[in-house]
C-alpha cells in the first residue's frame, strides 16, 4: 500500500515542519545583544584564517553566527590561544568559547557546556609504507606501536578510550605540544599513528606527497560543545537555537559546506 | 664637614626579601597541604620534578664544558678557531630555543640515525630513531643553545683579566696552559660566576620547553593536568611554586659560593 506510506511520510513531514515552526516561535529573543565569542583560528575546518584574506572562517563561525541570528543577537569575534581562552571564558571576559572542545565531566565542574554540536570522527594517519597493522585493533595488539597526540585534545581522548586501554597515563601515548609536532614525530618514526579527522588528514597527505596514508574505520564519539562561564544565561538560548538548526537541516548544510565542499574547492 | 657613614642597624641587615620568600613558600605549601584540589594538582605535577632537575643538570654541565671550549677558541689568537667559534656563537644565539628544539628533534636526530645506520651497515647492525629518547634530544638542544651564551660569559671573564697579569706570568716562565690555569682562570672566575648562575636559573625555567617534545617534566605534567580538567590557573600556581623552590634554593647556594670565593681571596 504505497499510497498510505506516502501519506504517512507527508504527515510526518508536516508534523516536523509544524514542530520547527513552533520552536521558531519559542526561541528566546536576546533583543540585539552583542555576544563576545572567542576561538583560536588553528583548527581546520572548524576555525581558521582564510589563506586569501586572513579573516577567520570555518564551521564554528558559520554555526555560531547562525545561532546568534536566530536569537536576535550579534557576535563580536575575538582570538586567543587555547589555555588563555578557557581561563578567560571562566572569568567572564569572553561569553562563549569554541575550538572543537570535547565535552567531559571533569571540565563540566569548571565551565558550562552547550549541547553537542558535532561528533568528531577520527581516522588513523600512518606512514605511507605502514604494513604492520591495518586498524585500531591490530594497532593496539602490538605493544611496540605508539600513538602521538596533544594532551587533552579529542585525538588524545579517542586514542586513550577507542584505540588503547582507557588508561590516560598509558606510556604508549607520546604527548606533544602541538598537532604539527606529533605529525613530525610520525614522519620521523617516533610514533606509528596520529589520530585526526578526515579534513586535517587530507591536508597533511596533500602537503607531504607520498609520506602518509589513512587506515581503518572512523573512530571516536567525542562530542564538541560551546563553553560558557558557570551559570551563563546564554546556555539555554544557544541550546534551543542549536536544536532548531539541527532539526531543520541547516546543520547538515553547514557540515556539508565545510567538510566536503570547502575541501573540494581547494 | 666630613661624611661619616652610619653604622648599620640590625634592621637594615635583615634580609627582608628572604623573609618575604619564606612567607610565600609557607603560604603556598600550606595551601597545597590543606586544600584537596591543590593537593591533587601537586601530586600530579610534582612527579616531573626529578625530570626537570636531571635534564637541567646534564644540559648545564655539558653546556658549560662546550661553552668553555668555545670561549677558549675565541680568545686563543688562532684565526681559524676564532672565526669558527664566533660563527657558532652568533648563529646559535640568534635562534629561539623552542625552534632549535624542533630542529634537533625532528631534523638532526633522524639524520644522525641515518648516518649511524650507514656507518653500521658493514657489520650488519642498525638502530632506530626510538633509541634516541626525546629527553636526550631535548638535552642536546638545550646544551647547544646555552653553550653559546655561556661561551660569551667565559670570554668576558677571560678578557676581564688585565693583560699585565698574563705578561708577568709569562715572564716568570709559566707555560700557556699554566698561565691560564693558575693566573687567568681563578681571576676570571669571580667575573664569571654571577652571570653563570644567572644562566643556570634561566635554564631551569627554559627546560620547561622540553615539554613541547612530551618530556614529562613539571610543565608537561601541568599541561596534561590542566587541559584535562580546565584548572589552568590553579595548576600553574603549583607549577610556579615548584620552579620558585628550585630557583631560589639555587640562588641561595650560589650566594654562599660567592661569599666563600671572596673570603678566600683576601
Amino acid at each position: 500500500m504505497p499510497s498510505i506510506t506516502k501519506l504517512l511520510a507527508a504527515a510526518t513531514a508536516i508534523a516536523t515542519l509544524g514542530l520547527s515552526a513552533a520552536q521558531a516561535q519559542d526561541l528566546p529573543d536576546l533583543a540585539g545583544r552583542e555576544i563576545i565569542a572567542v576561538t583560536e583560528n588553528a583548527y581546520v575546518p572548524l576555525n581558521f584564517a582564510d589563506p586569501a584574506t586572513g579573516e577567520g572562517i570555518g564551521l564554528e563561525y558559520d554555526l555560531f553566527n547562525e545561532i546568534a541570528k536566530r536569537l536576535n543577537a550579534s557576535v563580536k569575534w575575538e582570538l586567543s590561544s587555547w589555555d588563555v581562552m578557557i581561563q578567560a571564558v571562566r572569568d567572564g571576559q569572553f561569553e562563549v568559547g569554541m575550538d572543537g572542545i570535547t565535552i567531559n565531566d571533569e571540565r563540566k565542574e569548571q565551565i558550562d557546556f552547550s549541547d553537542s554540536y558535532l561528533t568528531s570522527q577520527q581516522l588513523m594517519l600512518v606512514r605511507a609504507d605502514e604494513t604492520r597493522f591495518t586498524d585500531a585493533a591490530t594497532f593496539a595488539a602490538d605493544a611496540n606501536n605508539l600513538v602521538g597526540a596533544q594532551a587533552g585534545t579529542t585525538n588524545f581522548y579517542v586514542a586513550v578510550y577507542n584505540v588503547l586501554d582507557g588508561d590516560e597515563a598509558n606510556p604508549r601515548i607520546k604527548l606533544f605540544d602541538t598537532f604539527g609536532a606529533s605529525v613530525s614525530a610520525l614522519q620521523a618514526g617516533d610514533v606509528d599513528t596520529v589520530l585526526m579527522d578526515q579534513t586535517s588528514a587530507n591536508g597533511y597527505i596533500g602537503a607531504n606527497p607520498g609520506a602518509f596514508k589513512v587506515i581503518g574505520e572512523p573512530l571516536g564519539t567525542e562530542d564538541f560543545g560551546f563553553i560558557f562561564a558557570k551559570g551563563s544565561d546564554l546556555v539555554g538560548p544557544v541550546n534551543a537555537a542549536l536544536a532548531q538548526i539541527k532539526a531543520d537541516g541547516t546543520m547538515d548544510a553547514i557540515q556539508k559546506k565545510w567538510f566536503y565542499e570547502y575541501n573540494a574547492a581547494q | 664637614m666630613t661624611y661619616t657613614p652610619r653604622p648599620p642597624s640590625i634592621l637594615s641587615r635583615v634580609p627582608w626579601w628572604l623573609l618575604a620568600v619564606a612567607l610565600l613558600f609557607v603560604l603556598g605549601f600550606w595551601g597545597i597541604a590543606t586544600d584537596a584540589g591543590y593537593s591533587q594538582i601537586f601530586r600530579a605535577v610534582s612527579g616531573g620534578l626529578v625530570t626537570t632537575l636531571w635534564v637541567t643538570a646534564v644540559a648545564f654541565a655539558a653546556a658549560t664544558v662546550i661553552g668553555l671550549l668555545v670561549a677558549l677558541a675565541r680568545t686563543s689568537g688562532n684565526r681559524i678557531l676564532c672565526e669558527i667559534a664566533t660563527f657558532y656563537v652568533e648563529i646559535i644565539r640568534g635562534i629561539p630555543v623552542l625552534v632549535f628544539l624542533f630542529y634537533v628533534a625532528f631534523v638532526a636526530a633522524p639524520a644522525m640515525v641515518v648516518a649511524i645506520n650507514w656507518a653500521l651497515q658493514p657489520i650488519g647492525a642498525s638502530i632506530t630513531i626510538r633509541q634516541f629518547d626525546f629527553a636526550w634530544r631535548a638535552i642536546v638542544a638545550l646544551t647547544v643553545c646555552y653553550s653559546a651564551f655561556i661561551a660569551e660569559i667565559f670570554r668576558a671573564g677571560i678578557e676581564s683579566v688585565q693583560r699585565g697579569q698574563l705578561e708577568a706570568a709569562r715572564s716568570l716562565g709559566l707555560s700557556r696552559w699554566k698561565c691560564f690555569r693558575l693566573v687567568t682562570f681563578p681571576q676570571a672566575l669571580r667575573t664569571i660566576l654571577p652571570p653563570l648562575a644567572n644562566d643556570f636559573v634561566s635554564m631551569i625555567k627554559d627546560s620547561a620547553l622540553v615539554s613541547a617534545l612530551g618530556v614529562q617534566d613539571i610543565t608537561q605534567l601541568g599541561k596534561v593536568y590542566s587541559s584535562g580538567t580546565f584548572l589552568f590557573f590553579e595548576t600553574y600556581n603549583v607549577v610556579a611554586l615548584l620552579y620558585l623552590t628550585l630557583t631560589i634554593s639555587l640562588s641561595l647556594l650560589v650566594r654562599l659560593l660567592e661569599r666563600y670565593l671572596h673570603e678566600n681571596q683576601r
